[in-house]
């Protein structure tokens, strides 16, 4: 977790900037300056910010004033669904002429030829050798199972796939089922690791005593890199580092990851990761996803090192020494105009400037949630270094009590049953007034 | 599924004959066009024009381009036109991400978490299936996967896969891969079946009888419902028959069917099928792709009858976001999804649902023997020296005609298409020609046919 450019907790960041200003952190005036000093401020106007109006379960509640159609609303969810980049409206103007005035011939005469379109977006994946080792292709739960099926490989005693015990539903059916397909037993070679009793997060150290007493049972360690339940930033160099030094492969679901926090993949020698991009990279719900395979299992001997579920798309147009030898097919025009339209504005804004707004941003949600609501508690973990942009927040009641109070305000979050919501502030969107209005909302309620 | 016997040209014969003209005369594809039912369609899509194509540029001894002319384009059955509806389609999609974000995926047309399925009534009409039997999902080539991952079982001395033997690539890897995923040699359990000597297209009796004699070794046929190469129709229903009273399960790569020519999977007993929707659905380079389950796989137990690739998505919709790591099949095709599907493509498809709904797969395939009869019989009388590799009967092919040219293909694909032709190429001497109903003309085949007359090289033997 080498990413921080210093230990210091956030929060400090925030008090000092808060006595250099002579208002307290807790204050609107402390807000309103975070935000006016903020370097991310006009991405803000990138993006399509949604309105009270616009919000489909605002309404006016008993006691308050009138809605105002034309405030922004509270928009905290974009660690599920992205807002929209104004870009893409552009991007797929021009694919929507191309396919128009071209027909078959975009599919190499234009901007993003179709037929090389993926490609086009491979350049701006964060990373030292993307071009090789990553793709743009199908959805994350596809590209797990290509990926599975070539990195899981049991043998021996070796056949076991260490987990999360609350993984992603996707991953732990995937899993299973890639399992079963070998004729083996889930129940028998699923490990599923816990949290210790009373705790929700689990502790890096148990991740790694577990990958270092049972290794050689298993085959491969799978992982999502941040929780999406908790919130929680695995130490994904750590994990990787000693499972594979047990003889593990390691992969990584990336979904709350990528555009969250940075990523080192390659030089952290991770096998292979898999993404959706409708998350943190704001491409549009269920838009063409990512993956990486490390450039050790690329070249010579790789089809013979690694089962594939081939098509021809890995063979089409080029030789395929490179990551893109798992593709099997054409990718989507539309999607891509999407992708490049969202990495455009990563480009600009940088995952160091992000990250170093998201430790603030969230830290400030953090320290207002406990003066202002202390009946709910945070599970995500309190360590900056070990969290992206999200808290998980465990309500003092049943989350149906607050969820429509909360909708109705304009607030957009996310719930998982029985009592727990989701909020991430996204940095290139969300704003320090953003946060504290629903901290006031939420107390409120 | 003809409506009769009558080799389609003789009915542009009887019509040439009542309007007193002949059938290879301008005035005949004119007045084709005029009487042509589905006319109106054309205007339903972007039609590319002479100004907008690419390659297009003036020719010696020919007069200027004029750019406002429409084009040439025959090159539906590889990318098919834009419906204009897309635009629409996809500003609603657009508008509703914008001022939505996340309760997008349960408010507004066509709500993100249900896309694909407001798209299953008017997909599963197209391939004569019921919408529990259908999905809209992924791409052609991993809907493929899904379906040989459940339904190639190889047992005991059932092992084999028979397919054609210049099945397209994407087919033939997965296969070959499936094949190795299961520890068997590829070389020895795919039964690719090659056409007799001299001959381009497989003979249904051939295909039959090979299934009926080597039967008990095969676990799976799985054939193209439309070739790609040759624009060959196969019989999906005596294969289908006939194969699964050999024992074997049966599976339709319908990338050039569907849209091209009527299909009824369920009737026909066909145990899965998966098509791209780029090809004559007109929705998209890459867009999302469809899948078909028989009704008899779903239900009780085919969880466990039917090994899958699983996925959140193909958790039932009651429980589905409780997440609690408990899998619970939806019970219809739709437990062979595994992710949340696109709502940009959802869009696009819907557009072209659309067209379809309207056109209807009678119609359309009705012009579509009409027009591919006249085209053939132009460039019998045009250009003699190039000859047609599709099957001579209406009923055993669609839209396309695959024309062997007396030259290599290079020596005329780029007069071709600096003329404003858009047609297929397949080195070293095959260009693929295939007139869409919904939007090309009978106009559009004649002029085709006078251009290919015109750059076809003087010097053949």
């Amino acid at each position: 977790m080498a990413d921080s450019a210093t230990s210091r907790h956030p929060l400090e960041d925030l008090q000092k900037l808060a006595k250099e200003w002579d208002v307290p952190v807790l204050s609107d005036e402390f807000a309103r300056l975070m935000d006016i000093n903020d370097p991310l401020a006009g991405f803000r106007e990138k993006f399509h910010y949604p309105k009270m109006g616009d919000l489909p379960l605002v309404r006016r509640v008993d006691g308050q004033p009138p809605v105002d159609p034309s405030e922004d609303g509270i928009y905290l969810c974009g660690n599920s669904l992205g807002l929209m980049p104004r870009e893409v409206r552009n991007q797929l103007d021009t694919q929507m002429s191309q396919w128009a005035r071209f027909g078959v011939f975009g599919h190499r005469h234009g901007f993003m030829p179709w037929a090389f379109c993926d490609e086009w977006l491979l350049q701006d994946i964060p990373g030292r050798r993307p071009a090789e080792e990553t793709c743009v292709m199908n959805s994350l739960t596809v590209n797990l199972h290509l990926c599975l099926t070539a990195f899981y490989q049991p043998a021996g005693a070796r056949t076991k796939i260490l987990l999360e015990s609350q993984a992603f539903p996707s991953d732990h059916y995937a899993v299973e089922s890639q399992i079963r397909q070998r004729g083996l037993d889930p129940a028998a070679e699923m490990i599923c690791l816990k949290p210790r009793d009373g705790e929700h997060c689990l502790r890096t150290e148990d991740i790694l005593q577990t990958i270092q007493s049972r290794g050689q049972e298993i085959a491969l360690v799978f992982f999502s890199g941040v929780h999406y339940y908790t919130g929680q930033l695995f130490d994904i160099a750590a994990i990787t580092e000693v499972a594979r030094a047990s003889g593990c492969c390691v992969g990584w679901d990336l979904a709350h990851a990528v555009g969250n926090v940075p990523l080192r993949l390659h030089d952290w020698d991770v096998d292979f990761a898999a993404w959706c991009t409708y998350k943190y990279l704001n491409c549009g719900a269920g838009c063409i996803a990512g993956a990486f395979v490390h450039r050790r299992h690329l070249g010579e001997g790789s089809r013979e090192r690694l089962p594939r579920l081939e098509g021809w798309w890995a063979t089409a147009l080029r030789l395929d020494e490179t990551a893109g030898q798992f593709r099997v097919t054409n990718p989507s025009m539309i999607q891509a105009a999407c992708v490049r339209a969202s990495l455009d504005v990563f480009k600009l804004a940088g995952m160091q400037q992000i990250r170093r707004k998201s430790l603030l941003l969230t830290a400030y949600l953090e320290h207002l949630l406990k003066h202002r609501v202390p009946s709910c508690s945070v599970i995500s973990p309190r360590d900056p270094q070990a969290r992206g942009a999200q808290l998980s927040l465990l309500l003092a009641c049943p989350v149906e009590r607050v969820l429509p109070q909360l909708e109705a305000r304009g607030v957009a979050c996310d719930e998982r049953k029985p009592n727990v919501i989701r909020v991430a502030p996204a940095p290139l969107y969300n704003s320090f007034g953003d946060v504290l209005r629903f901290v006031k909302v939420l107390a409120d309620g």
